[in-house]
């Protein structure tokens, strides 16, 4: 592992997104839509519970959405090159990485866009210096995850279905303290009542990481 | 017979859980008075005990409220479980929930805690008020606890299928990791068979929460720390047992079931110890609820749960190896059959 | 065969289930009957053990008719 690769992969990353515009509007597009639909069923929404759980909801089927495809789009050649090429450590480093600042963004755009559409009333008596960043912790946790599970559904030669399956579980006790996090960030409650939540959040991202960077080498090999 | 003692050992702890469990007789309690709400001047309360025998010696009794004690006037018993007590009630008490409590030298001293809503509150009632005994009773029997009452024996028989679930589930992590070291195709036997095992304790334990739920809290299902964690782990090795069924190479479906259990294992211990602390729950030991270690005053639960504890868990691995043995006979029957 | 299986599982809960009987006696009150007894209390422990007695005997039921096989192949 060295943070020359690391660096140098994600660079990589970049550079073969940059070339799949269609890839950046079909994660913003579907993000978007679902949003639109859901206006079209409930209009502006008020209630705070109900806001914020739709917002989760949302952001995760979204997460789901835009990771399932992290590690389908390898075709079995490329995968071969990186494999010659860089440490399966590094490979998963970067992808995580990546995977984690793609999240943030989208996180924030689906924060935009549901407050646009949904409506932003149940934001304005909230912290939002908690609420945001407490939003941001989400969607990287989600990508933090979710990207393993990518990689172990692509390899059982199963696509999103199978994340979808195998990530649910594992991911609802994160989303049940995100839900509260944010709740309690929305009815403008400090760092000390949220901060426990939060740091709780940073500290499974963490786990999450290290289990990946353990369990990938395994998963790489054939 | 070598090497089964300790199969011999669980069906003897869980016959001596079995006996002692439902054989041991509730400890005396209060359960129950005729009115729920006194006022200064005289009242006259009448009570029933459960498991009691104030026919054999009439009871002393008395109300508390805030560590002041009035004591009965006069006291007629009825029967064993029932007296009726005149009282003469002071104005001044502290609080506005006051206990009975009732002494005789059979059954110790009994209780209602927060029998009566209380009127006619100050400042002015100070000290201790009448004398009363408090001598305990002696003799083996499980603590009588409001709402629980009989089902406090449920302890023995739906908590220790939780225990058993973890240790065959913590077997399951063992030998996968095992697979990622070794490639065994066994030891991903090992792991499916544990986890088989574990469904079916997490399973009982489901069922048998949910009709204690529903006999103490009024409700089958209630959003709890713990019921979230049980249902999280049911659908992780459901998970578990899916991804298994799309791989139809054996060492590669050895290998991803192997990575999935150690990954989602791993979480799920952290979200069961971190979660129930940071939510409250219905359950004991749990958001402000006292834990059943603070019931437990003779250690009379202890005496039987421990054993239950240890008589599940080795009835749960028994299990988990006949389900391994016959799981082995299979494949090697396969084997037999691709020859 | 499964039948006397099944008569003797009843036989063992009818057996766990006697003890609750004999403390569950006379001197009570009928509301606390009521209260007590035909509002769940002690029936909610002899549903939760014939619960775990029903849950193993169906596993185990499973697990015979697995060997079952087996011995079927086996005799092939």
């Amino acid at each position: 592992m060295h943070t020359a690769e690391i660096t140098h992969l994600l660079r990589l990353e970049w550079q073969l997104d940059r070339r799949q515009k269609h890839v950046w509007g079909s994660m913003a597009l579907y993000v978007v839509s679902t949003i639109y639909v859901c206006y079209h069923g409930v209009r502006h929404l008020t209630d705070v519970p109900i806001w914020n759980a739709l917002f989760w909801i949302i952001l995760l089927f979204a997460a789901f959405n835009a990771l399932g495809r992290s590690f389908q789009r390898e075709d079995a050649g490329r995968q071969l090159y990186l494999y010659t090429l860089a440490s399966p450590r590094s490979v998963v480093l970067a992808r995580t990485a990546y995977n984690a600042l793609v999240m943030a963004a989208l996180s924030l755009l689906s924060l935009a866009a549901y407050a646009l559409f949904i409506g932003g009333t149940p934001m304005q008596a909230a912290r939002l210096d908690i609420f945001v960043p407490v939003v941001v912790v989400g969607g990287v946790g989600f990508a933090l995850v979710l990207t393993l599970l990518s990689a172990l559904a692509a390899r059982a030669g199963n696509g999103i279905g199978l994340m979808a399956i195998l990530g649910f579980p594992i991911v609802l006790p994160m989303l049940l303290s995100l839900m509260k996090a944010s709740k309690l960030a929305l009815d403008g409650m400090g760092w000390n009542v949220t901060g426990k939540y939060v740091l709780w959040l940073v500290l499974i991202d963490l786990i999450t990481v290290g289990l990946a960077w353990l369990l990938f080498p395994y998963l790489w090999r054939d | 017979m070598k090497g089964c003692w300790w199969k011999g050992l669980s069906v003897l702890l869980l016959l001596y859980v079995v006996f002692m469990g439902l054989h041991t007789p509730l400890g005396p309690a209060l359960v129950h008075t005729s009115i729920d709400r006194i006022a200064p001047g005289p009242v006259t309360v009448e009570a029933t005990g459960y498991n009691t025998h104030f026919a054999k010696e009439s009871p002393q009794v008395w109300i508390e409220n805030d560590g002041y004690r009035v004591c009965a006037t006069a006291v007629t018993v009825n029967s064993d479980v029932v007296f009726s007590a005149q009282f003469t009630v002071p104005a001044g008490f502290h609080s506005n929930l006051t206990s009975l409590w009732a002494w005789d030298s059979v059954d110790g001293p009994v209780v209602l805690r927060d029998a009566f809503f209380t009127e006619g509150l100050g400042k002015d009632l100070q000290g201790e008020g009448c004398a009363v005994g408090t001598a305990e009773r002696s003799g083996f029997s499980f603590p009588n606890r409001t709402i629980l009452n009989e089902t406090i024996r449920n302890l023995f028989f739906h908590v220790p299928m939780w225990f058993t679930m973890m240790v065959l589930m913590t077997i399951a992590f063992w030998q996968s990791l095992m697979v990622l070291r070794t490639g065994n195709l066994d030891k991903d036997q090992m792991a499916l068979s544990a986890v088989d095992v574990s469904l079916l304790f997490a399973v009982l334990g489901l069922i048998t929460g949910s009709i204690w739920a529903r006999a103490t809290w009024g409700d089958w299902w209630t959003s709890d720390p713990k019921l979230n964690g049980a249902a999280v782990s049911v659908l992780i090795y459901a998970a578990y047992l899916i991804l298994r069924g799309s791989v139809p190479d054996p060492h590669k479906r050895a290998r991803l079931a192997a990575i999935y259990n150690i990954f989602a294992y791993v979480l799920m211990m952290v979200f069961l110890m971190v979660l129930p602390r940071l939510t409250d729950s219905l359950h004991p030991g749990n958001g402000g609820n006292p834990a059943f270690s603070q019931y437990d005053l003779d250690s009379s639960l202890r005496a039987v749960f421990y054993p239950a504890v240890l008589g599940w868990i080795l009835l749960g691995v028994w299990a988990y190896t006949l389900h391994l043995r016959a799981a082995r006979l299979n494949s090697i029957a396969d084997e037999a059959n691709d020859r | 065969m499964k039948q006397m299986i099944v008569k003797g599982l009843m036989a063992v809960s009818a057996w766990a289930a006697w003890p609750v009987s004999i403390f569950a006696q006379s001197e009570t009150p009928a509301w606390l009957q009521e209260r007590m007894f035909a509002s769940g209390k002690i029936n909610t422990v002899v549903m939760v053990v014939g619960g775990v007695l029903i849950g193993i005997a169906i596993w185990m039921f499973a697990l015979d008719r697995r060997i079952g096989k087996l011995e079927k192949r086996e005799r092939k």
